[in-house]
């Protein structure tokens, strides 16, 4: 490990336990100051493997990405919200205490996922992320919490439990060629691709893709995701869509460049299409008929992992870099989209769609922060999905698999149609008298402002580095060796 | 006629008991049953790890089996006991499904499991034994059958534990080699995982007066 993945690791580490340790009032700054400094070494350490001077390979380095925008900003966004959201006395500071402390652990097993080298670990770490975002998820302390973390703790274990056997079947497939001792690292796996038992690695993709599949939040192991996010705290429904989403899908990803370079990409992109398309049909769906703002915002989570796993299956080099892209765009927007409709839900004192009304009114920044997320996650230019998803469809349109781009655009569009109804019932119009105006807290508005940044920049033009990186991650996709 | 080795023997006989304390999980509906099952299955594993890390003279496995015997026979039994005096005795069972029909379900889902195992063109014995990658498989799912069927939050977490009891048994049949700290690593996240567990399970009985998760059904849509 190096000194840089050493802080990427340690800072987040020692914000943890110095927020059980430390009183709240200097754990708040605390945490937003670890969060920005993960996030600068993140990007330190994604320029040196953009310009191949670093210790990580493409891929790891640009899934580190969404935690450097979503930690970067849950730190400065959390500096108010434990403050407007804890109890009041005793029981407040110990909830403060305990939220801090445990959302530094969640960004520590959140980064662990792609910096581990060996399939197993990669294992590990992400059931460590269940762990530790159950416990976020029931900390409010209502029925609603207890059940969504109940559901989340049981369904995701339970997927995990199918993701471990697609690792033992993986180190099961690698023992011909790789000897019956080894350090299952996935560089081994992909170098000897060709040697592994075949129908071994088959049965271990299918595994995982069900398994950590269930962590993706693809349908129809997605049933976890609407609950925890919905009535988890708001920053912990942003660390879960914006990166436990991703971690799960990189996962996924280095199961998938080893059933390439085994059996060619025909078996993984069939698998692909199919557990896409289906994410796409039941989240437009559920979109439309959704009455609680942050559920809306987890099924539209379900949506983009659908349009990663279709970008993934189309196959096509624009495709993947496509995919890949719209992972760190989807991370940029859904914690924009969820930090705002938090500040919404904190001041309308409900979660209700029809109970918020005129927010652009009520939060002149905020509010409209929502509505640039919310299109953003609609599709509409000028923003970094509309990219990914028109170089994803691009590829779609122009490959055998046409009929299914086409598919994939009608269920855009009705994601789009629940979406903006949403938005602009929430948004438009003169809020309520009894509802105060203007921000409270400086520090949320620079996290929101600086993700919004990332969102709109990313539309405006994907800057050389990451370009490169996401080239050089594509390259392990869609070949035999 | 092909012969079996001890230790082939050894592993055939106690992929047969795993299965049937799974099997007795669905039968009983006595919380300390359930657990004293769970003990029992957590021995077999134990065993398991035993005899393949001594046959093999694998010190690593014969470590975790230590591990493995002081964690889940003695600890984690000894925890969900204190834990369950806290709860309701008795595991509720939803109406229309009863003990004989979970039975048939969790019998005709073990067939599945072999019947799957057995019809992937593996190569047999070689490097993906079959009948242990049925055993694993039969376990896991006839462990998401009962946290299904049993809406009682101990014994989902049961459920939960004989499920990675079954992986246990596959990363010991199946990848033996693999290396020792993954094999700490997972035991120390099943115990942090039961912790959570308890805590949430805590928090139900103090919420709900009672640690039935038919309760758990506010959310949807």
């Amino acid at each position: 490990m190096s000194l840089l993945d050493g802080f990427i690791v340690g800072i987040p580490a020692a914000a943890a336990i110095a927020s059980l340790v430390l009183a709240s009032r200097h754990s708040r700054p605390l945490t937003a100051c670890a969060g920005l400094a993960t996030a600068a070494c993140i990007v330190v350490a994604v320029l040196q493997t953009s310009d191949r001077s670093g210790d990580h390979d493409a891929l790891s380095a640009l899934f580190l990405l969404p935690i450097a925008i979503v930690y970067g900003a849950v730190g400065l966004y959390a500096h108010w919200y434990v403050i407007a959201e804890s109890p009041d006395g005793a029981a407040g500071e110990r909830y403060r205490r305990e939220f801090l402390a445990l959302t530094n652990a969640f960004a520590l097993v959140e980064v662990i996922v792609p910096l581990v080298t060996n399939v197993a670990g990669m294992w590990v770490a992400l059931e460590a992320t269940t762990v530790v975002a159950a416990l976020l998820v029931r900390l409010q302390g209502t029925a609603a919490a207890l059940e969504a973390a109940w559901k989340y703790i049981l369904i995701a274990s339970c997927g995990l439990a199918l993701g471990l056997v697609a690792v033992i079947v993986l180190y099961a497939a690698g023992a011909r060629v790789l000897g019956m001792h080894y350090s299952p690292e996935w560089s081994s796996y992909v170098h000897d691709a060709r040697q592994l038992d075949p129908d071994g690695v088959r049965l271990a993709f299918i595994f995982a893709l069900i398994g950590f599949g269930t962590k993706m939040g693809l349908a129809p192991m997605h049933t976890w995701l609407p609950d925890a996010h919905g009535a988890g705290p708001t920053p912990t429904s942003a660390m879960l869509s914006g990166v436990v989403l991703s971690d799960a899908a990189y996962v996924i990803l280095r199961f998938a460049a080893i059933a390439d370079a085994a059996l060619g990409p025909a078996i993984a992109q069939r698998m692909f299409i199919g557990v896409g398309l289906l994410s796409l049909f039941v989240a437009a769906f559920f979109l439309l008929q959704q009455r609680d703002i942050k559920r809306m915002l987890a099924y539209s989570s379900i949506e983009h992992m659908g349009v990663v796993a279709v970008g993934l299956g189309f196959g096509a080099p624009l495709a993947i870099a496509g995919a890949l892209l719209h992972v760190v765009n989807h991370s940029a927007s859904k914690s924009l989209a969820f930090f705002a409709a938090g500040r919404m839900a904190a001041r309308y004192e409900t979660r209700e769609i029809a109970g918020i009304r005129g927010s652009v009114d009520a939060l002149p920044i905020s509010g409209p922060l929502f509505v640039a997320a919310s299109l953003s996650l609609a599709g509409l230019p000028p923003f970094g999905i509309f990219r990914s998803e028109l170089m994803i469809l691009t590829a779609g349109f122009g490959s055998p698999a046409w009929i299914v781009a086409a598919f994939v655009v009608v269920l855009l569009v009705i994601a789009f149609a629940g979406i903006t109804r949403w938005v602009t019932a929430t948004t438009v119009g003169d809020a309520p008298e009894s509802i105060e105006r203007g921000e409270h807290g400086t520090l949320p508005i620079v996290g929101m402002g600086l993700g919004f940044c990332v969102v709109l920049g990313l539309g405006l033009g994907v800057p050389p580095a990451l370009q490169t990186l996401i080239a050089d991650a594509s390259s392990l996709f869609g070949t035999s060796r | 006629m092909q012969h079996l080795t001890i230790p082939e023997a050894i592993a055939g006989t106690i992929s047969v008991a795993l299965l049937l304390v799974q099997l007795a999980l669905l039968r009983s509906l006595v919380l300390a049953e359930l657990i004293t099952l769970y003990a029992a299955q957590s021995l077999f594993v134990a065993f398991i790890s035993l005899a393949v890390g001594i046959t093999e003279r694998e010190w690593d496995l014969i470590a975790l089996a230590m591990l493995t015997f002081v964690a889940k026979v003695i600890v984690l039994p000894a925890y969900m006991r204190r834990l369950s005096r806290d709860i309701s005795t008795r595991v509720e069972i939803p109406e229309r499904i009863n003990v004989t029909l979970s039975l048939i379900l969790a019998a005709a889902i073990m067939g599945v499991a072999i019947l799957t195992a057995g019809a992937l063109p593996l190569k047999t014995g070689e490097f993906l034994p079959q009948a242990d990658l049925a055993t694993t498989l039969a376990i896991v799912f006839v462990g998401f059958l009962v946290a299904i069927l049993r809406p009682n939050a101990l014994a989902q977490v049961i459920a939960f534990l004989t499920i990675e009891n079954g992986l246990y048994f596959g990363t010991v049949t199946l990848a033996p080699g693999l290396p020792f700290v993954v094999g700490i690593l997972l035991l120390v996240d099943v115990l942090i995982a039961v912790v959570v567990f308890a805590v949430l399970v805590r928090t139900l009985v103090s919420q709900e007066a009672s640690a039935s998760v038919d309760v758990l059904q506010r959310l949807s849509g």
